[in-house]
């Protein structure tokens, strides 16, 4: 509810809320249009698309690749946050940087290694594996960061008198981790799952090339290939529900548990526990997934780009020109929407502000495919002129990531001092005046930040970019992905390789504006 | 500030230049990038027109002109399939070519004059030489999923539901036998638990790194990982066999082209000499001009053709073909 004293501001305010209303347009109308399309089907087409038998081999398949790649991936985090956070291994900062910048390789660069290195005849010793086991195998080493990187967070901040008071009255060590420790753990594990399963949900590239029909891949083939629009404008609604459903058991989950938990404690460190004879055991694990996910591909990155056929050159400058022609533009434009919306937030919090910053992050969850589709449906029913041209593809990109650049952004914002700005306004300035004179110099740090992370994603994306790229026009990550699927890993390489330097900036760029470790 | 003054400057030039994109000749095109993109180089180098070039399937590019109507922008339409610059024909899209163009091709011009055969490649089967032997191949490509049952070859055969070739020679067998003997067909393939791939190198990747051991795939594909020094076996059926089906790629200027001089200059390229060497050259398929070297790999044109059923490509029921796929949840 806006009260007098509000309404009163809102003059002033205007520059902020227009940016901002238009921000949370452009990712709700779309999906509005997503809906009305497929609602378009007669009742026959409609009986025949919703019955197909196929829909649940989708629903089936991309159950057991959720399902696989959280088990997988918590079999890989847990330990892994354990050796790095409680025991006494040595160098335990500089592995917890190494295991985290999987997280950087996209989904298709990580395919691409796979069907390119091995099998006979491949430079990996590796049998060939694709479909699901490849899906799972790539997609887990890629996304496991986001759930080390929560619970070493959880690690970090428990309280070890419980786990002691547990040890006292007779509990051995696994039993007290396992009644006193998980419990405190599952938040932390739960919103890993959240992220690696909207990651999964979201995935193209890897299914696509190592064939597993998820609905994403089933959106693009029906889309592209078997072209049934209506059908693939379903297919999008599903995988939205989806991740709809996804959201909301999260949520949930999360609700119940957070009644039961504890609060910090004395804030005394725990006893690291000593490894001893298993301390070698222990360093292999770390080691493990660095080498599988880093240094392998990295090794056959380097390998089959010295196979590049030298007369391509000019398509690679081509397309890092692109790249940066759609994300140099698209960062700048997202990083342009986060800012109000920040602000708003940060400065103006109700209800009203934090939907519309729920707004941003949808366009950020929403699966790309169904995304991309669903800009298609709306540029060509109200914005003809926009349709298969590089500003809507600028456009998309910019709603996309501006999740990426609204984190530094907002965390810079909290930092500076109100009194400032309120000077400035003692003196006779607007709110918009008085934060460019006085709050947009000292946000510059974030904004760069948030700026650098929207550009180095939008350069890695696949899906928005295949589906919106104007004709002719093939970036980096595309290139990768087509010659991929015709098997061309060698004019591949290159690509692959700038990519795979990029994501290193980003880690770059991570650490520095969050200075984690 | 400095620095914040020279980013915003580069910022908004990116936009600018993005905005500004200039008029060329706009090439819509069915056929891959890897295989047309050598080719435009040359054509832009010799002419010093430029190409501006999308790529899709015929069905995506077929759909994309009738959704952008008259303000398509594609001059021309390079297709992977008669089947696709038929459907174009019938519902207009397509300009009627001059005769110096259409007397060109030594074989296969349409009825319909909207367009142009440019090379001609057949249907093959592929498969690994180290698994199976070719006299024990089967004579015709129905009998295929009895020979890969017998042979224990269940999960072990590739094929790629969504490309055109594949779809058309699906079309050519209910043109051939009926919807109700494809029908069976395909749902006996489809009991074989086949693995599905993007594009036919992929799938004779597979072939090479042991997924699997053979599938139905144009010959030039074959031709080419021949030539790599990969060894892939290749399998004609029987004269007048589907499994064989010969199929023109073509292409045809579209009725909204503001730039017809181009256009036309374009398609005379495809058809010339050097054009069509470079078809039966670098990418195996048989030429259809007369006076261009053969390549070692490719049978005589007159033998090629005897392979392959007669049909009118123009008409292949290709709607039909998507639907049947569509119906068995193929694709």
């Amino acid at each position: 509810m806006t009260s007098a004293r509000r309404l009163h501001q809102l003059p002033g305010l205007l520059p902020f809320l227009v940016p901002a209303l238009l921000t949370g347009g452009g990712v709700a109308l779309p999906l509005l249009y997503l809906a009305l399309r497929a609602l378009e089907a007669d009742p026959e087409t409609l009986r025949d698309i919703l019955l197909r038998p196929k829909n649940l081999e989708l629903v089936k398949n991309t159950l057991s690749l959720l399902l696989g790649v959280l088990l997988l991936t918590t079999l890989i985090a847990l330990p892994l946050a354990f050796l790095t956070t409680r025991t006494d291994l040595k160098g335990k900062s500089l592995f917890s940087i190494l295991l985290t910048l999987p997280l950087a390789i996209p989904g298709y660069v990580g395919a691409y290694v796979i069907l390119s290195a091995t099998g006979p005849g491949g430079i990996l010793p590796l049998p060939r594996l694709e479909g699901y086991w490849g899906a799972l195998l790539v997609l887990s080493l890629i996304t496991y960061p986001y759930l080390f990187l929560g619970l070493r967070a959880a690690f970090l901040g428990l309280d070890p008198s419980l786990e002691e008071a547990a040890r006292t009255l007779g509990a051995g060590p696994l039993r007290a981790f396992l009644q006193v420790v998980f419990p405190q753990l599952l938040p932390a594990l739960l919103s890993g799952y959240l992220v690696v399963g909207l990651h999964v949900l979201g995935d193209f590239g890897t299914v696509s090339l190592l064939r597993y029909e998820t609905f994403s891949y089933a959106i693009y083939l029906q889309y592209s290939a078997a072209f049934d629009r209506v059908y693939a404008a379903w297919l999008a609604l599903f995988l939205l529900l989806f991740t709809g459903g996804l959201l909301l058991l999260e949520g949930l989950l999360l609700r119940r548990l957070s009644l039961a938990r504890t609060g910090k404690g004395s804030g005394k460190k725990a006893r690291p526990l000593s490894l001893g004879r298993f301390a070698p055991w222990a360093y292999l694990s770390l080691l493990l997934p660095v080498l599988l996910a880093l240094v392998l591909p990295l090794y056959a990155l380097f390998h089959l780009a010295s196979r590049f056929p030298r007369e391509n050159l000019e398509g690679l400058w081509e397309a890092l020109f692109h790249s940066a022609m759609a994300a140099v533009p698209a960062s700048l434009l997202a990083v342009g929407m986060a800012l109000p919306i920040a602000y708003l937030v940060v400065r103006y919090p109700s209800p009203a502000s934090r939907f519309l910053e729920r707004l941003a992050y949808l366009g950020y969850t929403v699966p790309p495919l169904a995304f991309a589709l669903a800009w298609i449906f709306f540029s060509l029913k109200s914005l003809p002129f926009l349709y298969g041209t590089l500003p809507l593809l600028i456009l998309v990109l910019a709603f996309h990531f501006l999740a990426e650049g609204l984190g530094p952004v907002r965390g810079a914002l909290y930092q500076v001092p109100r009194r400032l700005e309120e000077a400035a306004r003692t003196l006779g300035d607007t709110p918009t005046r008085a934060f460019f004179r006085v709050t947009f110099p000292l946000l510059w740090r974030g904004a760069v930040a948030g700026g650098a992370l929207a550009f180095i994603g939008a350069v890695k994306e696949l899906p928005l970019t295949l589906l919106l790229a104007p004709m002719g026009y093939s970036t980096l990550s595309t290139r990768v992905f087509s010659y991929t699927q015709e098997a061309m890993f060698a004019e591949a390489a290159p690509f692959a390789l700038a990519i795979a330097l990029l994501s290193a900036a980003f880690v770059g760029v991570l650490l520095w504006s969050e200075r984690r470790f | 500030m400095q620095l914040r003054r020279f980013l915003t400057l580069i910022g908004l030039g990116a936009l600018g230049l993005a905005f500004a994109q200039q008029q060329t000749l706009t090439l819509y095109s069915g056929r891959g990038q890897s295989l047309v993109e050598p080719l435009v180089r040359q054509f832009q180098a010799e002419t010093g027109i430029r190409v501006q070039v999308r790529y899709g399937t015929d069905a995506q590019i077929l759909a994309a002109l009738q959704e952008e109507g008259s303000r398509s922008p594609a001059d021309v339409f390079w297709a992977n399939t008669a089947g696709a610059l038929g459907q174009a024909a019938s519902k207009g899209l397509l300009r009627p070519l001059g005769d110096t163009l259409l007397r060109q091709p030594l074989a296969f011009a349409p009825t319909s004059k909207a367009w142009v055969p440019v090379t001609l490649r057949l249907r093959v089967l592929a498969y690994n030489p180290q698994k199976l032997r070719p006299e024990e191949l089967p004579a015709s490509i129905l009998d295929l999923p009895r020979f890969a049952q017998e042979k224990g070859l269940a999960g072990r055969v590739g094929w790629t539901p969504t490309y055109s070739s594949f779809q058309d020679m699906v079309a050519g067998m209910i043109a051939l036998y009926g919807e109700v003997r494809t029908r069976e067909w395909l749902s006996a393939m489809k009991a074989l638990n086949p693995k599905g791939y993007a594009s036919n190198p992929a799938m004779l990747d597979a072939i090479r790194a042991g997924e699997i051991d053979l599938g139905s795939t144009n010959h030039y594909y074959v031709v080419r990982f021949r030539r790599a020094g990969y060894n892939l076996g290749l399998h004609y059926f029987k004269d007048g066999d589907p499994g064989n089906l010969a199929l023109v790629t073509g292409a045809g200027i579209l009725k909204t082209s503001k730039n017809l001089v181009a256009a036309n200059r374009f398609l005379t390229y495809l058809l010339s000499p050097k054009g069509q060497q470079y078809f039966a050259g670098t990418v195996g398929e048989y030429p259809l001009v007369k006076g261009v070297v053969a390549d070692a790999h490719l049978l005589p044109l007159e033998e090629a053709l005897a392979k392959s059923p007669k049909l009118d490509f123009e008409k292949l029921p290709l709607d039909q073909a998507l639907r049947l796929l569509r119906e068995l949840g193929i694709l």
